[in-house]
């Protein structure tokens, strides 16, 4: 029944364990989203109510608003609402809000290809 | 939370910074629908809800761009898309 201080010994390691695992999933807490591995390569962000945009990403917050240099906004369509081709307008530099910003994806690597329901066969 | 985001890459713009440094001046404001607004800026919360000055309205319908003449504005941040400093607006830069 004597209890050396051994005993001890673990427990306080196992007390600095938790500490320690504690600590580091706070560290780990990072977002999904790695919007830095983007800064100062060209993108293209699509809003909700149909606006796209291309330029490239010189900064972002948390609510993922975005700050685009040398950004070009998609001509629409009025009536159709949908993108016509390549034909773009220049924006400068803008800021895109977080809370409108449906989609970010990179250019590079990005290929643009002929549509394939263009001459209208159903599939 | 804000802070831990942004502790890796101090050389890139924040921007609600950017937007703060266009107070007192000209923005141009690209709406979700067809609107687009070119006012000078007076203030703005977090929502980025707007106080705007000399605002002129466009609005792009089948017809052609109208236009509208307002005084002083609050423009509610929901229906914003982008922001462009200093934007000489839809009709300015082309």
């Amino acid at each position: 029944m004597h209890r050396s201080s051994s005993d001890i010994i673990p427990l306080d390691l196992a007390v600095d364990q938790i500490i320690r695992m504690i600590f580091r999933t706070a560290a780990k807490k990072e977002s999904i989203l790695d919007l830095n591995r983007y800064i100062d390569k060209q993108i293209s962000v699509k809003f909700s109510g149909g606006r796209e945009v291309v330029g490239l990403l010189k900064g972002y917050d948390t609510l993922v608003n975005l700050v685009l240099d040398e950004c070009e906004e998609f001509i629409r369509d009025p009536e159709e609402g949908q993108r016509v081709g390549n034909e773009k307008r220049h924006l400068g530099i803008v800021v895109c809000r977080g809370s409108a910003v449906m989609l970010i994806s990179p250019m590079d690597g990005t290929e643009e290809i002929a549509n394939p329901y263009a001459n209208g066969e159903a599939i | 939370m804000a802070t831990e985001g942004q502790q890796s890459n101090t050389s890139q713009r924040l921007p609600l910074e950017l937007i703060a440094e266009c107070t007192g001046s000209k923005l141009w404001i690209i709406m979700k629908n067809d609107k687009e607004l070119v006012g000078t800026l007076r203030g703005f919360d977090d929502y980025v809800n707007m106080v705007l000055e000399d605002v002129t309205e466009f609005e792009n319908t089948p017809e052609g761009i109208r236009t509208n003449q307002l005084d002083q504005i609050l423009l509610n941040g929901n229906n914003i898309c982008l922001l462009i400093p200093g934007g000489s607006g839809p009709l300015g830069d082309q």
